[in-house]
């Protein structure tokens, strides 16, 4: 019997996804559980298993296309079985459309997610093409004229055209020439190859060679400058960021935290065995805060306001080309030890890029430790829907006067980021002192551990 | 105290093009040289050894008359005459730069030069002393053959420079040291009719060249010219007496008339008093420069063999002058990275750019067209079949990125391949040049034509 694969609906806030690699093609056999394809979503890569066992008749979305979930993308039976003339769905934005699947086909797995994910969100959010804009006009240039800006390795985009409605001819590609000096323009035979061959434009090519000749090495410096595409964990990250800037008004509290009693009972901790990070102590006096200030653990949309009960922490983890947000679930019922061991547990998934896709969203409150990267002080900016971020910074030794005298300290300076929307400044102090005055209570820590 | 816009410290093939250059652009300049105008290369390097090798070369094709069409009796080696005429050649030269310094305005002071501070140079000539005060400086002391301490101090242990000074041609030497200077002595003195050993302690001779280029070029010094090679193993054991030479090089006895040590060349530093104006040489003793020849003090500058570049005279020259044209021209140019090497053995060799091997270490996708002068009219009939040229090219764009050629007249031959390289010419362009007919140089058009399997005059590449 014909079954159909259906693109899968993995996420509440995506309606499409596009397929980056067939792992199969038709006429192969798969098996249950085999991986059929590759699928993009806003966060991460995936890959997607075939429920069928039978051989792929046919591939009806191609690669690279914006297919709407629950759309059929290809069909398993035996072979020689006819398959339903479905057309392909209308590619990008489109409204989902029903699907005209068998209900089997819904149960289409996910496999494990692969590395790519980005910042949490609790909230869907619209979310522009990744394409670029297209042209404002399509430009007609004649065939002749096409055929000698392409062997004169310049681009037609600037060239007016005068022929019938604005066509640009072979006389206007000359003319640009001429106007330009391209007589005069010097340029090495390798470098104008290199140049035709990756349609560099040699007029916008600065040269360096003896008395200004184009070089190969300036082609390829302008290979280097062109604009490359970001990639879809950057592209998510400048969207949610931007967003986050634009509709959350961010102000920033700062607090000196000294360290020095607990880094001196931390050492204590590691040599009994129990080897407790900054970010431990961190993300445990948090929690903690969090309980007492339930407003800090709460979101907004601009017209309500809600309060969580639990305390999910995201933690900032950076990763080669962007950053994701692990989430630490009901951090408040965790003890220490157990959540030492969720935050080793959480890192190393995001190095090895395999967190799965509920290990990155549902944070309530997030914290951003740059410790280890010899800053003085930073500010954070608010993950999407969440009421502030903690940026924690190094720590570093510091004059600090006590009892009138000027003591060296470990001092390490925390800075919280709040949503005013939610959060008044004098809230944002509390909370932030509430932190500070955990940190530096030895008791509590010796009664944590 | 005398004051000058520019203080050239030797007036070898780094040193006087710079001098006369700055000259030519308005500046004061002076030059400083202890021993005679020219530098290694025109007295004790490039100039006499290529004028030897002529008359070598020469006998060489006298011993071979008969494959030209004439009787002729084996070749009687006049040897004085030879180092005379060498001595004319050397003079003739030498006398000429002095000439064209002078011309210039170039202010010539005979003595040891040393830094007093970064602008004051002394000049010791004897027990005289003179203070020059210069703007700029531009250090050009070359370098020295290296003789190693585990070496025997003997006369008939030499380098090169005292080997060109024998007025007697010995009957068989022992080479140590199988680089360009030790090969082309090998060549020249086995063309003379002397006994070579050529010992080299790595894999192979002339490791800087490509592997079908060595292989061409041992077998012709092996089976025409008898050279005895040994590698793999250095020369230990080591004795010298007035009865002559001996060592032994892995389980093999060498043993001759003379030793000729060309194991490598040191800069030539020690009397400058770097360290004095906060120059540090790097351990090999080369004074460190930036792409511009500047040194770590503002003021000076280093070209040619001192600076650890590539050994050659026209690498120091054009050094030189780049130099004096971004002092006194204002200009920013860098040193050229693309420096063509010849090497005037029998056969000759000619390499420029990237070799095969060096593609192979970066990765790099190339395509390498190779012609055989087997295959060109000009080269068999002027009785000169051997050797080949060959291009290598990025594989993607086709841009010529080295070229080597080994064979008659190859040391020519490689001006082209150079300019046609430092043009960013593409292999195929090269290929649709016409090259005049009937010469040796058609072989790098035909090579260009192979590397796109488009020759006409050689048989399709076996794939």
């Amino acid at each position: 019997m014909v079954n159909a694969i259906i693109m899968p609906k993995l996420n509440q806030s995506e309606d499409d996804c596009i397929i980056v690699k067939w792992r199969v093609k038709p006429g192969d056999k798969v098996k249950k559980n085999e991986i059929l394809f590759e699928i993009e979503t806003e966060k991460a890569v995936l890959e997607v298993e075939s429920f069928y066992d039978g051989t792929l008749l046919k591939i009806v979305v191609p690669e690279g296309v914006a297919t709407p979930v629950n759309a059929t993308v290809a069909w398993v039976g035996e072979p020689g079985e006819k398959v339903p003339d479905v057309a392909p769905p209308p590619p990008a934005a489109a409204a989902p459309i029903p699907a005209p699947v068998a209900p089997a086909a819904t149960k289409t797995q996910t496999a494990a997610a692969a590395p790519v994910a980005a910042v949490a969100v609790t909230a869907p959010v619209p979310f522009p093409s990744a394409a670029a804009p297209a042209p404002a006009r399509r430009q007609a240039v004649s065939p002749r004229a096409r055929a000698l800006a392409r062997n004169s390795a310049v681009s037609t985009d600037s060239i007016r055209g005068t022929g019938p409605g604005g066509r640009v001819v072979e006389k206007d590609v000359r003319a640009y020439l001429d106007s330009k000096g391209y007589g005069q323009l010097r340029i090495t035979p390798a470098a104008k190859a290199l140049a035709l061959r990756e349609k560099v434009d040699i007029l916008t090519v600065r040269g360096t060679g003896d008395s200004g000749r184009i070089m190969t090495g300036d082609i390829e410096r302008s290979l280097r400058e062109r604009p490359r595409a970001l990639s879809k964990m950057r592209q998510i990250i400048a969207q949610r960021l931007t967003q986050s800037v634009v509709t959350a008004p961010h102000f920033f509290v700062t607090v000196p935290v000294d360290m020095t009693d607990l880094l001196k009972f931390r050492h204590v901790l590691k040599t009994r065995g129990a080897p407790f990070s900054v970010t431990d102590f961190v993300l445990e006096s948090v929690a903690l805060s969090l309980v007492e200030f339930p407003a800090m653990n709460s979101s907004t949309d601009g017209k309500t306001a809600r309060w969580h009960s639990a305390v999910h922490l995201g933690m900032a983890t950076s990763l080669e080309d962007g950053l994701v947000v692990p989430v630490i679930r009901n951090a408040q019922d965790l003890s220490l030890a157990e959540l030492h061991a969720a935050v080793v547990a959480l890192a190393g998934k995001a190095r090895d890029g395999k967190l799965l896709p509920d290990e990155m969203t549902g944070s309530t409150f997030t914290v951003s430790n740059m410790g280890m990267l010899n800053i003085e002080n930073f500010t954070a900016i608010i993950n999407p829907g969440e009421s502030g971020i903690l940026a924690v910074s190094s720590t570093v030794q510091t004059p600090v006067v006590r009892d009138g005298r000027i003591v060296v300290r470990e001092v390490m300076k925390i800075t919280l980021s709040s949503d005013h929307r939610l959060i008044d400044g004098a809230v944002a102090a509390r909370f932030v002192n509430a932190i500070k005055s955990k940190l530096e209570d030895i008791n509590l820590w010796k009664s944590l551990t | 105290m005398e004051k000058f816009d520019l203080i050239v410290i030797g007036a070898g093939p780094g040193g006087y093009p710079a001098a006369i250059r700055a000259a030519q652009l308005g500046a004061s300049v002076a030059i400083v040289e202890r021993e005679v105008p020219g530098g290694t290369c025109l007295n004790w390097g490039c100039i006499p050894t290529k004028t030897l090798i002529a008359s070598a070369e020469f006998a060489d094709q006298f011993r071979h008359a008969e494959t030209l069409g004439f009787k002729a009796a084996a070749p009687q080696i006049d040897y004085p005459a030879l180092i005379r005429r060498k001595n004319e050649v050397v003079a003739q030269l030498s006398g000429g730069v002095a000439s064209l310094l002078k011309a210039n305005g170039v202010k010539w002071f005979h003595g040891t030069a040393s830094f007093l501070t970064r602008n004051q140079i002394n000049v010791a000539n004897g027990s005289i002393n003179t203070v020059l005060e210069a703007a700029h400086t531009i250090i050009a002391t070359g370098s020295t053959s290296t003789m190693p301490g585990f070496l025997p101090r003997h006369s008939r242990v030499v380098e090169s420079r005292s080997f060109l000074d024998l007025t007697r041609l010995p009957a068989s030497v022992i080479i140590l040291g199988g680089g360009v200077i030790g090969c082309e002595f090998a060549c020249l003195l086995a063309r003379l009719g002397v006994q070579v050993t050529l010992v080299e302690m790595l894999s192979d001779i002339l490791l800087i060249l490509d592997e079908d280029v060595r292989r061409e070029l041992r077998q012709v010094f092996e089976k025409k010219l008898k050279i005895r090679i040994l590698t793999g193993a250095p020369l230990t054991d080591i004795t010298a007496s007035d009865e002559g030479v001996s060592g032994k090089a892995g389980d093999q006895t060498v043993s001759a008339e003379l030793m000729l040590v060309a194991i490598g060349r040191r800069p030539v530093t020690a009397e400058l008093n770097l360290a004095g104006i906060g120059i540090q040489t790097t351990p090999a003793g080369h004074i460190p420069v930036d792409a511009q020849g500047r040194t770590r003090a503002a003021t000076v500058f280093a070209v040619g063999d001192v600076n650890g570049g590539p050994q050659f005279a026209h690498a120091a020259t054009r050094q030189g002058v780049i130099i004096a044209e971004n002092l006194f021209a204002k200009s920013r140019t860098a040193f050229d990275s693309l420096v063509p090497s010849c090497i005037f053995t029998d056969p000759e060799v000619g390499c420029v750019g990237l070799t095969e091997a060096q593609a192979k270490e970066q990765n790099r996708a190339i395509k390498v067209g190779k012609f055989t002068f087997a295959h060109l009219g000009k080269a068999l009939a002027s009785g000169h079949p051997g050797g080949f040229v060959k291009w290598i090219a990025d594989a993607a764009t086709d841009r010529l990125l080295g070229a080597q050629a080994v064979g008659s007249h190859a040391t020519e031959l490689i001006a082209e391949a150079t300019l046609a390289i430092r043009g960013e010419y593409t292999a195929q362009e090269l290929g649709r040049t016409i090259h005049s007919h009937p010469t040796l140089s058609e072989a790098w058009m035909e090579a260009a034509h192979a590397l796109h399997g488009t020759c006409v005059h050689a048989p399709p590449r076996r794939s």
